[in-house]
């Protein structure tokens, strides 16, 4: 199993290769720093939101509600900025102590009540859009204060490239770092990172163990909604506005992130590095259609076919290996 | 035989929104204008809630149910408006428009084997199949489209999604008819039985020599049959076909199918269900309207109720646990 797993990682490591070569073998400006940079900053918030999925997608669960939430966490901290100004750790603190509220509302709505993760997300996401969009009325919050703005633009680390432009990582590829650090450390070496696995790969087996189930996936759920509390300052910092609608329909791409990087919908299987592996595929192959001037609906296209063949394939591999194996017992 | 309640319940709510409805708004709730525009607003949604109710009966989702509706209705159009060159007689115009159904007919058929293929016989959990087609057919939407709308179509088209029988909007009767195929399909047909069996217990029937993958595909099949038959309605009520028409459905159908009491997790359900939960939805959004109310507050209630409804059934499912259903031996398993 472990080999398998790591295989899966492996793969989606190939394709992502292949392609990066393939786009710089038709476009000059692939590889050059600025654009890798910008590749990186303008998926940062497509990650940070990835590494919470990854976690509940371990759990067998899955959380449609991802989208409204964070874009309700970035109408709060732009209306919190406008009216009462505060500063960067206030800021951070309002986007993830909301964030971590509504986590815990489907996070103890899934543990305690048993309804299937994806009802309750379906339910919070209509509850929770439905009530931003009556707030806001759709309209762009875009009088952000200048400090946060600022925040947005510094840059680390800076060099001059061979064109003789000056380049540095933007803060918000550190955030995105230290959020697969943090998250990465999370799943390998706590309690709950296990308990996280171990849910997902067999739940009997692990309430045995001693297992608290229900807190666990609480927790996992109220990580999601830290990470999206991080992702909807990070959102902010780049656009310098907030537009209510900016998210829709984005919990499906960051659901096919985690799934092109190898985790299982059944659960059980799944790392940080696929995932990060998956995000970066979705961010080459978005950012090489457009740099080869190829239509973008080419990327649905291929992630689409990427993503049946990848899972088509996981499977058929598993059945060969299943049929080598004597079996013992029937299933249940 | 508690389970049978789980629709009155549902009729009664339809029918207390409805008596709420029109005492709140007589004049306007109960006008025959309101009401033919409720009818003709249905169906749509009502035609996929049910393809989605028969995939969720077998533990199965569809999300690429709102993306196969758009991709044929695409198709279809793109064939009415290519044959369409203006002032051509009647019987040319049925020609084409009997041509663009079968190419709208076709498109589904494929798009729905497509995933019964690789949901039954190379074994794929469905919300990964799906999630995949999903992305697929936008894809291949916007490719035919490039994003824009296709139109032009002849006249005589426009009665699908616009004319009435009498005074009943047409759009009304063809998903009363495919509510009765589809109640009849699963609960008059073996298909129909192997359908819920499956759900309930995969293993179990296969061992009892029902060849299951056969009526998975099925299942994926007549799901994007019944997607076809709302692309149909959609594309001739707006009079054009565009890529995100109806893709606000897709949640929205679960939401319509787990409130109609089908089980999320497969193995029971009704058409009666799905059908009354589509009235209320429908009854809420147009009568919260009439009277004023902001259509985000009416996404608010939907998901509220869907929930409130979800954890009503769980404290009733708590009173009488150990029935010997399915259900409730995993919840007293998950006790220990």
């Amino acid at each position: 199993m472990r080999q398998l797993s790591k295989s899966k990682e492996l793969w989606i490591f190939i394709i992502l290769i292949v392609l990066s070569a393939l786009i710089s073998a038709r476009s000059s400006v692939f590889l050059r720093p600025d654009n890798l940079i910008d590749l990186l900053k303008n998926n940062a918030v497509l990650g940070i939101m990835a590494l919470g999925m990854t976690l509940i997608i371990i759990t067998g669960g899955i959380d449609v509600s991802v989208g409204a939430v964070v874009a309700v966490l970035t109408v709060i901290i732009g209306k919190f900025m406008v009216t009462l100004g505060g500063n960067l750790f206030l800021v951070f603190l309002v986007a993830v102590g909301s964030g971590v509220l509504l986590g815990l509302f489907n996070g103890a709505l899934i543990a305690f009540a048993n309804i299937p993760p994806i009802v309750v997300t379906l339910g919070s996401m209509s509850i929770i859009n439905g009530l931003m969009l009556y707030y806001t009325n759709g309209a762009w919050i875009s009088n952000i204060p200048s400090w946060f703005i600022d925040f947005g633009q510094i840059t680390l680390f800076k060099f001059t490239d061979t064109a003789g432009n000056t380049v540095g990582v933007p803060i918000q590829i550190f955030i995105f770092l230290a959020m697969v650090l943090l998250t990465w450390a999370l799943l390998k070496y706590t309690l709950v990172g296990r308990a996280v696995y171990a849910i997902g790969g067999n739940l009997v087996s692990a309430r045995r163990v001693g297992i608290n189930i229900a807190r666990t996936l609480i927790f996992v759920y109220a990580y999601m909604g830290f990470l999206a509390g991080v992702a909807a300052v990070t959102h902010t910092s780049i656009m310098r506005q907030v537009d209510p609608n900016a998210f829709l329909g984005f919990e499906l791409q960051v659901i096919a992130a985690v799934v092109l990087g190898g985790a299982s919908l059944t659960g059980g299987t799944g790392s940080i590095i696929g995932t990060v592996f998956g995000v970066l595929f979705m961010a080459v192959l978005n950012n090489g259609l457009i740099l080869t001037h190829i239509p973008t609906f080419w990327q649905k296209i291929i992630v689409g076919l990427i993503i049946i063949l990848a899972v088509s394939f996981d499977v058929l591999q598993r059945k060969r290996m299943e049929k080598s194996l004597p079996k013992i017992d029937v299933e249940n | 035989m508690s389970r049978t309640s789980k629709e009155r319940v549902l009729l009664y709510v339809f029918v207390g929104l409805f008596a709420l409805m029109s005492l709140i708004s007589p004049n306007k709730f109960l006008s025959p204008g309101n009401l033919q525009s409720m009818a003709t607003q249905l169906p749509e949604l009502g035609l996929i809630s049910l393809g989605m109710m028969v995939v969720i009966l077998t533990g199965g989702i569809d999300l690429s149910i709102t993306y196969t509706a758009a991709l044929s209705g695409i198709v279809g159009a793109l064939v009415l408006s290519a044959g369409y060159t203006g002032g051509a007689g009647e019987a040319a115009a049925g020609l084409l428009i009997m041509k663009a159904l079968l190419a709208i007919l076709v498109t589904a058929g494929l798009c729905g084997s497509l995933n019964g293929f690789l949901v039954s016989y190379v074994g794929v959990s469905p919300i990964l199949v799906t999630l995949g087609t999903m992305t697929l057919f936008e894809g291949i939407s916007l490719w035919l489209t490039k994003g824009g709308a296709v139109s032009g179509f002849p006249e005589e088209f426009q009665w699908i999604g616009n004319g009435y029988v009498g005074f009943v909007p047409v759009p009304i009767l063809i998903f009363a008819v495919f509510a009765v195929i589809t109640a009849i399909l699963l609960e008059r047909t073996p298909w129909g039985r192997s359908v819920y069996m499956f759900g309930c217990n995969p293993v179990a029937t296969y061992f009892s020599g029902i060849n299951t993958k056969k009526t998975v595909m099925w299942v994926y099949l007549y799901a994007a049959l019944l997607a076809a038959a709302a692309a149909i309605i959609m594309i001739s009520r707006y009079n054009s076909a565009k890529v995100d028409y109806g893709s606000s459905y897709l949640l929205q159908s679960v939401a319509i199918v787990v409130l109609g009491g089908t089980d999320i997790a497969g193995g029971y359900g009704k058409v009666v269900g799905t059908v009354i939960a589509v009235g209320i939805i429908q009854v809420l959004s147009s009568g919260l309207n009439l009277i004023g109310i902001n259509r985000f507050i009416v996404d608010v209630t939907m998901g509220a109720l869907l929930i409130g409804v979800l954890l009503l059934n769980y404290f009733i499912g708590k009173g009488s646990l150990g029935k010997g259903v399915k259900k409730d031996a995993q919840k007293a398993n998950t006790a220990l």
